[in-house]
């Protein structure tokens, strides 16, 4: 784990109104999700704040509710606003998700520093 | 009464086409009209949550709207009808399977079981000390097998009052409870059904009412760990799991679902007749699980070898 800032990729990549998530850290499951809603992206740590440390995609990269207009955890059905990651209903209301800041190059290359997933990932 | 066990959960969904899938990709067979069965012909039915012919909704939204059971003849069904007929409405429907709520609100139906008795082998284990269970030259471990559920197993609720969802099903129904988690909930098997449970229940606030997780059993736990396995191939995240039980025994991997819910791969449970006595335990890492590994694509601990420069 030498790289100090993760690649994860570019924004043609991701879609408008798509999700997907990231192993940054290598441990087989995805750490953390990117969201996009026209030029704005964000990025959260994969944890639900229901059950800390729960994955919230039903499959993978499958982040959002079916009208795509929020973030879901799959869990118990709890819905995230994708602006602030706060819960806007379902069992943890009030509490949000971890978000991650996010990077962006000229062109348009989407990056992460390492020391912010591993710090945020430790609290969890 | 001699209820059997769960033969169906109906759900009413947002997204019909990632349901399917995914109950195909878990391994259930599609028969038609959102049907999917496991071998043994117990099922889930997926549904629009809007469809009409599905019963109204829990107020807090759960897509489970029905839990049908399987029960062993028509004394049985008679009997269910002339006692919840006592305090609630109980309609016959055209099929001749009953209709009513629990004490919680959840719709419940009462069927002639259709579950078919399936003739199966177990699977098998070459113990030190004891007569080998696979003869020589047979091979354990086949990287193609494709294991399927065998039979519904249990349905877990969420429910704002477990004491009085306990009585109702005790009490008006027959269940035995097997074991409990102190303040969380009772472990219920009906009378007809030797499963360790059926039904689980857990205490949560109102708004939260509905299902938990729902599961079918597999042959046992080397099917377990490969369905679930295959499952997570196909991009499925786990929740919980693999692992095993300490009430019930049973081994466990959940996974995350569209169904608002979790759903898992189960096997091996203990069964257990009315000379059982009831244990109970606070609900923590301790008393949930006697093991549990969490999935992973990698299994060497420290990393591929370095990449040639
Ligand atoms: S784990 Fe996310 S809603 Fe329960
Ligand atoms: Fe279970």
């Amino acid at each position: 784990m030498s790289a100090k800032v993760v690649k994860l990729c570019n924004m043609d990549q991701l879609a408008d109104g798509t999700s997907r998530g990231f192993d940054p850290l290598g441990e087989g499951r995805d750490t953390l999700f990117i969201v996009r809603r026209g030029k704005v992206v964000k990025a959260y740590i994969n944890s639900c704040p229901h059950w800390h440390g729960a994955p919230m995609a039903w499959r993978k990269d499958a982040y959002l509710t079916s009208d795509k207009k929020r973030i879901a955890c799959y869990g118990h059905e709890a819905e995230f606003d994708i602006e602030n990651g706060e819960c806007l209903s379902g069992p943890c209301l009030g509490q949000s998700l971890t978000a991650l800041p996010i990077h962006v190059s000229l062109n348009n290359t989407l990056y992460l520093l390492l020391k912010d997933l591993q710090h945020k990932n430790t609290l969890l | 009464m001699n209820i059997i066990g769960p033969d169906t959960l109906v759900f009413g969904v947002e997204n019909v086409n990632d349901c399917e899938q995914y109950l195909k990709d878990y391994g259930l067979e599609p028969v038609g009209s959102g049907v999917f069965e496991a071998l043994d012909g117990t099922s889930v039915i997926v549904l629009a949550k809007d469809d009409a012919s599905l019963p109204p909704a829990l107020e807090s939204g759960s897509m489970l709207r029905k839990t049908v059971y399987g029960v062993a003849d028509q004394a049985t069904l008679d009997a269910i009808k002339e006692e919840l007929s006592t305090d609630r409405e109980v309609s016959t429907l055209p099929d001749g399977s009953l209709e009513a709520c629990d004490d919680q609100g959840f719709c419940l139906g009462f069927q002639i079981t259709i579950r078919k008795q399936l003739n199966l082998p177990a699977e098998t284990v070459n113990s030190p000390g004891a007569p080998p269970q696979r003869p020589l030259n047979v091979i354990g471990a086949d990287p193609k097998s494709n294991p399927l559920p065998r039979t519904l197993s249990h349905v877990v609720y969420f429910v704002p009052d477990v004491a009085k969802a306990e009585a109702f099903y005790v009490e008006r129904l027959g269940f035995f409870c097997t074991d409990r988690f102190t303040g969380l909930g009772p472990f219920l098997r009906p009378a007809g059904c030797q499963d360790h449970h059926t039904l689980f229940m857990i205490q949560t606030p109102a708004f939260l009412q509905g299902c938990e997780h729902f599961t079918f059993h597999l042959a046992g736990p080397t099917e377990l760990l490969q369905a679930g396995t295959q499952f997570s191939e196909k991009g499925y995240e786990t929740f919980w799991g693999p692992g095993r039980h300490i009430f019930g025994s049973n081994w466990f991997w959940y996974f995350n679902s569209p169904f608002g819910c979790h759903v898992e791969y189960d096997a091996d449970m203990d069964i257990h007749d009315d000379k059982w006595q009831e244990r109970e335990a606070p609900v923590n890492a301790d008393t949930t699980q006697i093991f549990h590994f969490l999935a992973r694509d990698k299994w060497f601990p420290s990393g591929p070898p370095p990449a040639k420069k």
